[in-house]
């Protein structure tokens, strides 16, 4: 008795969340309406006071690359940085949000990095100057990157007052002044879309320039 | 000379031995250039301008010592084949060696590398050929993201079978490096020289015959008339734009313009030089 107790009380929950729970669908789009990849959106509730996330993602570096350029993560989460080529790469972050080495190493390192301040971090390679990736760190569980298509739906979300925001690594303004606000019913799914002013990529570039000093 | 190049011949096989996981970088350029003064004549109408079709091609490996130590040794090849004065087609190769300490961690943090380089160039015309080196410091400090400077000493030294064709020279160097939108790079830059130059003239000059080494009746320049190889010491004044465009992950457009003059009085010549050149990184 006590199990089928369990038994229907898990199964309401997950119903509940699968019948009760709203959707966003965002679009985000240049001034030109291109869509516009490695946009995290996220919709943080009114209520807010979410836990913080126990979870693991990885961040792989393959071809000199970083995989992905953009991650999302919660506040909480730790990022492992495999390194799958055959050269040792030294992964680097000077922002104030998480200052952390991982001084030359090739494998798996030994302990995987917490990211626990809500903020965005900009990652290097020491060795590689082009190498860079970015970390988006949120309060919320809530939130997706953009693909190509520059779309994302948001899933699950519980009704209420949302707060959703936009960050892209050349996006010009704050994320904050692009907010929207969007209230979701029961069930119910909203559309969104932002246009966002971009700055120019000055990434490094793997190709010769005209500097000396850099690599090799 | 030869005890220099057994030296890094040495480091060229002991070091890569000694650490595993060493990072391997080729890079090849070619294209076209042109010199309006290619005889460093200081008449206008001895003056002698041509083409060339210049080909380098690099193989580098590096190694980081620590966390902002990297040493880097390369091999590579180069040629220049002139469109009329064929004499001075050249093909040679070399080794180069650099060690760059970077003062903090990314791309934005200052760096000084010193760099020893050593080579053979090979003539048509042997008696320009020459065993050649050269040892440089260099360091360079981003004033943003978007804009670094550089700033370099040379000292560069070339034996020559025939001791009139060997030639030393110090050199300094600044520049300015901006990148003015995500494709699209320049450098302004100017260098000071103090060395050895060898002026081409057609004979009588008097006036530089008492300043200067001669070599009569060379031919690198045809017969008609026969120029006089004046060697002396020169400064020479060199101020160049540089324009980069990428075109991809990992190959670009190089074009280059430099204008140098040289000066020991009285002699007084300049030359106008224009590099075009695609360049690979891999």
């Amino acid at each position: 008795m006590r199990a089928f107790t369990l038994l229907l009380f898990l199964l309401s929950a997950v119903l509940s969340e699968g019948l009760f729970a709203g959707s966003l669908q965002v679009t985000v789009k240049d001034r030109k309406g291109e869509p516009v990849a490695n946009a995290v959106v996220s919709a943080e509730g009114a209520g807010g006071g979410t836990t913080h996330a126990r979870g693991e993602v990885i961040i792989d570096q393959r071809n000199k690359q970083f995989i992905p350029y953009v991650t999302a993560v919660q506040a909480g989460t730790s990022i492992l940085f495999p390194n799958s080529d055959k050269i040792r790469h030294h992964v680097y972050s000077l922002s104030p949000v998480k200052t952390f080495e991982l001084p030359l190493y090739s494998g798996i390192p030994a302990a995987p990095v917490l990211f626990d301040q809500p903020g965005f971090v900009t990652l290097g390679c020491n060795i590689h100057d082009w190498m860079i990736a970015h970390v988006a760190v949120l309060e919320t569980p809530y939130f997706q990157v953009t693909g190509p298509d520059g779309q994302v739906t948001l899933k699950g979300l519980p009704p209420g007052k949302y707060r959703v925001q936009i960050w892209q690594p050349l996006l010009k303004a704050k994320p904050e002044q692009l907010a929207q606000s969007v209230e979701l019913t029961a069930g119910s799914t909203r559309a969104l879309t932002f246009t966002l002013d971009l700055k120019p990529d000055f990434r490094v570039s793997r190709a010769p320039g005209l500097s000396t000093g850099g690599y090799p | 000379m030869k005890t220099a190049r057994a030296l890094w011949l040495g480091l060229l096989l002991v070091i890569p031995a000694g650490f595993a996981h060493a990072d391997w970088r080729l890079e090849g350029e070619t294209g076209g250039e042109y010199e309006s003064n290619l005889s460093n004549s200081d008449r206008a109408n001895e003056e002698k301008e041509d083409w060339a079709w210049l080909t380098h091609a690099l193989v580098a490996n590096g190694w980081q010592l620590s966390r902002d130590l990297r040493l880097t040794l390369a091999a590579d090849l180069r040629s220049r084949v002139w469109a009329r004065f064929d004499d001075l087609n050249m093909i040679g190769g070399g080794a180069l060696a650099t060690l760059r300490y970077r003062f903090g961690l990314g791309n934005e943090a200052p760096w000084i590398l010193l760099e020893e380089k050593f080579g053979y160039d090979r003539y048509r015309d042997t008696s320009w050929s020459n065993w050649n080196e050269s040892a440089a410091l260099r360091g360079g400090i981003a004033v943003s993201s978007r804009v670094a400077l550089e700033a370099a000493y040379e000292f560069e030294n070339r034996a020559a079978p025939d001791d009139f064709y060997d030639l030393q020279g110090h050199t300094l160097d600044a520049r300015v490096i901006a990148h003015l939108t995500p494709s699209w790079q320049i450098a302004l830059g100017y260098s000071y020289r103090q060395g050895d130059v060898i002026s081409f003239a057609v004979p009588p000059r008097p006036d530089i015959f008492s300043i200067a080494r001669v070599r009569p009746g060379v031919a690198i320049f045809g017969t008609n008339p026969r120029y006089n190889a004046y060697r002396l010491r020169g400064h020479t004044h060199t101020v160049s734009a540089n324009v980069g465009y990428l075109l991809g992950r990992s190959v670009s457009l190089l074009f280059g313009y430099e204008y140098a003059v040289t000066l020991h009085d009285p002699l007084v010549y300049d030359n106008h030089r224009v590099q075009a050149q695609i360049a690979f990184a891999y």
